[in-house]
């Protein structure tokens, strides 16, 4: 394939300034879901197609199709050029993408034991065992479910400057919701694990231990302490953490909204955003987390990138356009979910460095506030610097000890003002938040993390007056 | 083999070969999609996109397992494989007892107005354009406005064809687009967005997008924090609507109210909301962005009333979930795209007005927020809602002091149903969307001041 897509670079008329990347992209995936007892969706998909990209006279043209044959694509390939064109009186930016950064080779992932060859069995036991002894547990479990997901994709990258790039990724994921209800009270816990890799990654999922500890949190948060409301002291766990430096922080260091002059960290390289001994970093090439890759969407190698060092902003999430935009380096961040659409500055596995305090400690300097646990998600408005996030759980902190526990909650705060507000920083980092990211309409999975953390002036969105 | 004759072919040819298998039941759905788009950067054209989102579903049934099966490449291995794996999932799938059948509808369906119009899929890009570079003209109303966003014409065919005897056919056209307008003064930021969506070109505000991103972005200038407060919140029709719809529609799906996990189950014929709340849902809307002939499983649906005076009509359903809750089929089934397994979920609310004026809301607010664009979402299927303002203001006296920054409100799904204090008397209608202001009793705002 990667010849194919070759010969049709070599194919098409272009000047040295204009820039065509094809792209081919296939995955098959297989997805498995039992709920309150039933085989709720059984069901494998498969997608593949040819991305073909052109930058000519400073706008893009971009078109997709399903046939991999030279000929429909070099269609395609012209397609696309003359799109660009068409768009290019239109624009009034600058666009082209350096010449500089040309990348071969051949990515694979790690895969120890490939779940294709593990039987549907085994696969089922996994979700129904972790399913049923949830829904055992109590009648005030009103439903659970459980979820088995497998996918097997590769990407082909060529471009015109000649990069020319393979990469196969394998990624497994179980996941478990398990829904609580007293009367109109109602509280769910939702947990998963996985990530880019095989069986491995799930086999000592111990689905009879699983199901009981969701079906027992999720008793005791219909008993919990209502959520407090107003700005106060707040320890996230890793998970939240997780989530906090991706909403927070990362989307606002992706250099397309840079570019866009759609972030509140433009013009911030260098500059102060944080308190000092303050680290964040994403780093795509730690093994089998979600958000790992070893080239991205547009044949970019990835690397480890430093966010912040010391709480100096130093780096944002770079594609090849906004790399040569802003005169910096790429750094592997082109993502695109699939063949159908076209990469953007992306995250990979970010996280919060460690620091040197326990949770007590931590909860002794916060004295009155709460401890957040456990990820929902969240979202940002990067051009305001205000974002939002949500935890499943929580406890109050009362006069410097850990305390009731309380449901589930939202968060906001405002991206400058959150890391110069880091009041501790936890002992030991892990990457809990095991998520996917929605941007533009493309959703790509990622991790993130942290040690615990203490922050000041959260506004916790609790009902309790 | 993706042109849309084709696909009904195909469609009749994977419901044939399913059965060849060895299958109880087959329903194969396959979709004919074109989509061009033009994304706006800086205030002006960055990128022209033309992608196909065609692609086909199967669902096989043996035994009662079910098997399911999507794919988007067309070659006939792959087809071949995709009826195959659907039939092997079905094979290997231990059996659902509540499952009972595909459904068969021979009801007639129904000519939608507004739903196809050929001008859209006529319309070439450089008009298109023309249009786009007018709406961010429109936006373009303080020299520091930073004007993205990005707009789409599209059009496709959906055929649903089952072994029972389904076999439909649609088509539906649709445009729409969104501007984000950015305005900084200093480190001030006013930030705001609109769009819009219609199914004919010539009900396409692509004016209004540009205007009221842009004016709404001004007015977001100057925002401040709040303290913590317990308040009583005017919702704008879109705040309305975006509040409403979600709750219902987990409240009232067939599928939850089985799964004991719906906010309203066992709830029908009781009041679950304000008596001012009355809500209908129409399939049928003229040029509905969510209408359609039929529902995502071929048949048939029709207008229901959902809630009158604050009491719960009916659920809504679907082939699977009717007899789970012992309704009929109200033709509810529907797809996030070809590949995911049907559920039901409403078509186009209309939310009846009330008798008051906006402007009296407002005015007889003592201390209060207004919010524009900014629905109360809860987390799943949590009732609890802690929803963040985005964009929102503090009023006092019936006047509108200044932008709200960084507050979170909290409360419940059931807390916004029953204190509904009053709707307006004036609507605003998205594409048969329809909803009024709404001004909710105290709620708690948690503010960062």
């Amino acid at each position: 394939m990667l010849d194919i897509l070759e010969n049709v670079i070599n194919s098409v008329t272009l000047t040295p300034k204009d820039f065509l990347d094809i792209r081919y992209a296939y995955a098959m995936g297989e997805s498995l879901t039992v709920r309150n007892g039933r085989f709720d969706s059984i069901s494998n998909q498969t997608t593949g197609g040819v991305a073909i990209r052109a930058l000519i006279d400073n706008a893009w043209g971009f078109t997709t199709i399903v046939n991999t044959d030279k000929e429909s694509i070099l269609k395609a390939a012209n397609k696309a050029i003359k799109m660009a064109k068409a768009g290019s009186k239109y624009t009034k930016q600058e666009r082209t993408i350096g010449d500089k950064w040309v990348y071969e080779g051949s990515g694979a992932t790690k895969l120890e034991i490939d779940p294709r060859d593990i039987d549907k069995e085994t696969k089922f036991e996994k979700i129904v065992k972790t399913e049923q002894t949830a829904r055992e547990y109590s009648d005030t479990i009103a439903e659970a479910s459980a979820t088995y997901q497998e996918s097997h994709s590769k990407e082909f990258v060529v471009n015109n400057r000649g990069t020319k790039v393979s990469n196969k990724t394998h990624t497994i994921r179980l996941m478990k919701n398990v829904v609580g209800r007293e009367g109109t009270k109602m509280q769910n816990v939702f947990d998963s694990i996985g990530g880019v890799g095989g069986w491995e990654l799930i086999e000592n999922w111990n689905p009879e231990e699983e199901g009981l500890k969701s079906a027992v949190l999720v008793e005791k948060l219909l008993l919990a302490r209502e959520p407090p409301s107003g700005k106060m002291n707040v320890i996230m766990d890793p998970s939240l953490t997780g989530v906090f430096i991706h909403e927070a922080f990362g989307h606002a260091c992706e250099a397309d909204g840079i570019i866009a002059k759609n972030s509140i960290l433009e013009g911030k390289i260098d500059q102060r955003v944080g308190v000092e001994g303050i680290n964040v970093y994403d780093d795509p090439t730690i093994p089998q987390l979600r958000g790992t890759f070893e080239y991205d969407s547009e044949g970019t190698k990835a690397r480890k990138r430093v966010l912040v060092e010391d709480g100096i902003l130093k780096e944002y999430f770079h594609t090849l356009e906004t790399a040569t935009t802003l005169g910096m380096e790429p750094n592997g961040s082109g993502r695109a979910m699939n063949f159908n659409v076209t990469p953007q500055a992306r995250m990979g596995n970010s996280y919060v460095d460690d620091g040197d305090m326990k949770l007590e400690e931590i909860a002794e300097m916060a004295k009155d506030g709460v401890y957040l646990k456990d990820s929902y998600g969240g979202y940002v408005v990067p051009a305001k610097g205000q974002f939002y996030f949500t935890c499943q759980l929580g406890y109050y902190i009362e006069n410097g000890e850990i305390t009731d526990m309380m449901g589930n909650v939202g968060m906001s705060g405002m991206t400058l003002e959150v890391l110069q507000n880091t009041f501790a920083i936890g002992e030991k980092w892990d990457a809990a938040f095991q998520g996917t990211c929605g941007k533009g309409g493309q959703w790509v999975p990622v991790t993130g993390g942290g040690p615990n953390l203490g922050v000041s002036d959260l506004v916790v969105g609790g009902t309790k007056q | 083999m993706t042109s849309k004759e084709d696909l009904h072919e195909l469609a009749e040819y994977i419901v044939k070969h399913g059965l060849s298998l060895g299958a109880d039941q087959v329903e194969a759905y396959t979709l004919y999609g074109s989509a061009k788009s033009v994304q706006v950067e800086r205030g002006s054209i960055r990128k022209f996109t033309d992608v196909s989102n065609s692609g086909l579903g199967i669902r096989i049934i043996k035994d009662k397992s079910i098997g399911m099966a999507s794919t988007t490449i067309f070659t006939t291995e792959s087809i071949e494989n995709c009826v195959k794996n659907a039939y092997s999932l079905a094979k290997v799938s231990p059996p659902d007892p509540n499952f009972d059948s595909l459904p068969f509808d021979d009801k007639p369906s129904p000519e939608i107005p507004g739903r196809h119009d050929q001008a859209i899929i006529d319309l070439d890009v450089e008009e298109f354009t023309e249009l786009i570079l007018q709406s961010i003209q429109e936006a373009q109303i303080h020299e520091n406005a930073v004007i993205g966003g990005n707009f789409t014409t599209g059009h496709g065919v959906r055929y649903i064809v089952n072994s029972l005897g389904i076999d439909r056919t649609s088509s539906q056209t649709s445009v729409s687009g969104y501007l984000g307008v950015k305005i900084a003064e200093g480190e001030d930021i006013g930030n705001a967005y609109y769009y819009d969506a219609a199914t004919a070109l010539s009900n396409f505000k692509h004016l209004k997008i540009g205007n009221v991103a842009g004016e709404r972005a001004k007015k977001m200038l100057g925002s401040k924090k709040i303290e913590t407060a317990s308040l009583p919140v005017l919702l704008d029709p879109d705040s309305t609507y975006g509040t409403v719809e979600p709750i219902l529609s987990n409240g009232i799906n067939a599928l939850s109210v089985f799964n004991r996990t719906a906010f309203f189950v066992d709830k029908i014929g009781d009041s679950i909301a304000s008596e001012k709340l009355n809500i209908t849902d129409d399939p049928f809307y003229p040029g509905g962005t969510d209408s359609s002939p039929f529902d995502d499983e071929g048949v048939v649906p029709k207008k229901l009333n959902l809630i009158e005076n604050g009491m719960l009509q009916t659920y809504i359903t679907d082939s699977y979930t009717a007899p789970l809750v012992g309704l009929e089929n109200t033709g509810h089934a529907s797809r996030g795209s070809f590949a995911s397994r049907p559920r039901p979920a409403p078509y186009t609310l209309s939310i009846k007005p009330g008798t008051t004026s906006k402007d009296s809301l407002l005015s007889d607010m003592k201390e209060g927020v207004l919010m524009i664009a900014s629905p109360l979402h809860s987390s799943g299927n949590n009732p609890q809602i802690s929803a963040q303002i985005n964009q929102g203001f503090l009023v006092k006296n019936g006047e509108i002091l200044h932008p709200i920054k960084n507050a979170v409100i909290g409360c419940t799904v059931f807390d916004v149903y029953q204190k509904i204090d009053d709707l307006s008397k004036e609507t605003e209608n998205r594409s048969g969307h329809e909803a009024p202001w709404m001004l909710l009793e105290e709620l708690q705002v948690s503010g960062g001041k």
